[in-house]
């Protein structure tokens, strides 16, 4: 294990969110056996009392999350130059078995919590609770999720060893290279870029029909979700070779990295946010069950709407940005 | 629900899990109607202030519920609780509890900032609640320099300043001779004639025998006894 500063700093977020996730999970039991708002009871007080401190310490834990996710990629393609053969997190990532696992977990870890404070927040905003059964539940849900997260990331990091030879991203984003990663990296780029500008014109028009029409706001966010997985497609596939101006770099992380001015983050902090704004609409919808729940949902939908249809507009302008300006050609 | 005010079942414990824990209130239910003068008495430690403070949302009870005008005040969530409670009550300290270093007309515009529509308008209504309580002239003086009547009537100013429908009054004349006290019941006479809904906790026997009083509850124990 390498005794890196954030290395120490992603177990000890685990650890503490650990720490604070089991108590408030045994909350969440509580919560969903005994709520009865109409009741006066002592218990139900209790519950009331409490509600306010648990749900406020799992909001920094899970916002806490929100960030490590951000740390651990940063750490991994910091931490490139320690391993023979990595140029980018991806070696990092490599270096064993664990490494992909955890990414995948963290990522899995990223949208609940970004799902569970879009309930909370919608939660907060009514005199009833209309969500509190939904977002203690959801907890219980997370809690196992943040424990194969913890566990999987130190295994992970237990298992960094600077001897080992490494493979660098260039054999996993290849058109030869087996697994979803190089079927991304195969798509021919004409049906990509038609796929994923019909997928984002369609994300923004039911966006505008739900925000001008009073339209239904599922459309927007199944497709705000489902856009997220279209979006990193569309970046293996053609996003990437066109800003390294080379058409078999398909890396998603090398954008990252400080040769390419850190344009990694300028496209993923859009493409991050409006899918998790997407997933929490998603999961607030399918959770609203209760007249109060819809009432409460309604009055966050047309904000949340239009400002995940602003980052889905702003990413895709941005793409459009990068494909525009390249040097390289990929069609025609 | 009938009462605008309706407490149901409510205790308020201290000390909870402790070998000390006392009720302060034990299991009180009462109806409160709107506009009327409810006084309640009792020896030092009947739980008068406890239940005032329970009703009027600065404080939770440990079981039971208090519901004003049909909403459940005791399980909103401290952000709602707050907006009600301003909404809601005026509240006239045993010590009037002034903010010492301010002015009068700031202290009467305080709790108000959150609701008021602008500056101007809370200053002219400040100003003018001030002048109906005989005190358009010490406007601009310190807290600390004023009289016990004055620093009083700067508290029911400062009560009414968001125009609540109910008024609590913990000991308002403990600290005033008779004839202030005299005054207090008459603004307290006003504050019935405009509709409001106020709530008294005295032993004193000037407020006790006062004509204005149209309900009495005594307390004894942290239970109403009659």
């Amino acid at each position: 294990m390498l005794f890196h500063p954030a290395i120490m700093a992603l177990l000890t977020t685990d650890l503490l969110s650990l720490v604070l996730l089991v108590p408030a999970a045994a909350f969440a039991v509580q919560v969903l056996r005994h709520w009865n708002l109409a009741s006066g009871s002592v218990r139900q007080i209790r519950l009331e009392r409490a509600t306010y401190l648990v749900a406020t310490i799992v909001g920094f834990v899970l916002a806490a999350q929100l960030l490590a996710l951000l740390l651990f990629v940063f750490t991994a393609d910091a931490l490139a130059v320690q391993f023979v053969g990595a140029m980018c997190a991806v070696g990092t990532l490599n270096v064993n078995g664990w490494g992909f696992p955890a990414l995948v977990l963290k990522l899995a870890l990223f949208f609940a919590a970004a799902a569970w404070l879009i309930v909370h927040n919608i939660d907060e905003r009514a005199r009833d609770y209309p969500f509190i059964r939904a977002k203690y539940g959801l907890l219980l849900f997370i809690l196992p999720l943040a424990l194969a997260a913890a566990l999987v990331q130190f295994q992970y990091f237990l298992g960094l060893r600077a001897d080992v030879i490494t493979s660098c991203c260039g054999s996993l984003f290849s058109s030869q290279a087996q697994g979803v990663s190089g079927d991304m990296a195969a798509l021919p780029p004409l049906p990509a870029q038609i796929g994923f500008y019909l997928v984002m014109a369609l994300t923004l028009a039911a966006g505008a029909w739900s925000l001008l029409r009073r339209g239904s706001a599922w459309p927007f966010a199944l497709l705000s979700s489902a856009g997220f997985f279209v979006a990193i497609a569309a970046v293996i596939a053609f996003v990437s070779p066109y800003i390294y101006e080379h058409p078999h770099h398909h890396c998603p992380f090398c954008l990252l990295k400080r040769e390419y001015g850190y344009l990694g983050y300028l496209l993923y902090l859009p493409l991050f946010s409006a899918a998790a704004l997407g997933f929490g609409m998603l999961t607030s919808l399918a959770l609203a069950r209760t007249a109060g729940a819809r009432s409460a949902l309604a009055g966050v939908l047309p904000r949340m709407t239009a400002a995940a249809a602003a980052l889905w507009l702003v990413f895709t302008l941005l793409v459009a940005w990068f494909s525009a300006t390249s040097h390289l050609k990929l069609l025609g | 629900m009938s009462g605008f005010i309706e407490v149901r079942g409510v205790r308020k414990a201290y000390n909870e899990g402790q070998p000390n824990m006392f009720h302060a209130v034990d299991g009180i239910d009462l109806d409160l109607r709107q506009g009327e003068v409810t006084l309640f008495t009792g020896p030092s430690g009947s739980g008068k202030t406890t239940l005032l403070t329970l009703v009027g949302g600065l404080a939770r009870p440990t079981e039971g519920r208090v519901h004003v005008d049909g909403e459940a005040l005791s399980s909103l969530p401290e952000r709602f609780l707050t907006e009600r409670r301003r909404r809601l009550f005026g509240f006239v300290f045993q010590q009037f509890n002034l903010i010492r270093g301010l002015s009068v007309l700031d202290n009467v515009m305080l709790p108000a900032y959150p609701l008021a529509p602008s500056h101007q308008h809370l200053h002219a209504r400040a100003g003018t609640l001030l002048e109906s309580l005989g005190l358009a002239h010490r406007q601009n003086a310190r807290v600390e320099s004023l009289s016990g009547g004055e620093a009083q009537r700067t508290a029911i100013a400062r009560a009414l300043i968001n125009d609540p429908p109910v008024i609590i009054a913990d000991e308002p004349t403990a600290n005033l001779d008779s004839h202030l006290s005299e005054a207090f019941l008459a603004i307290v006479t006003r504050l019935k004639a405009e509709g409001r809904t106020v709530l008294l906790a005295s032993h004193d026997p000037l407020v006790i025998k006062a004509g204005v009083v149209d309900r009495r509850v005594s307390l004894r124990d942290g239970r109403v006894v009659g």
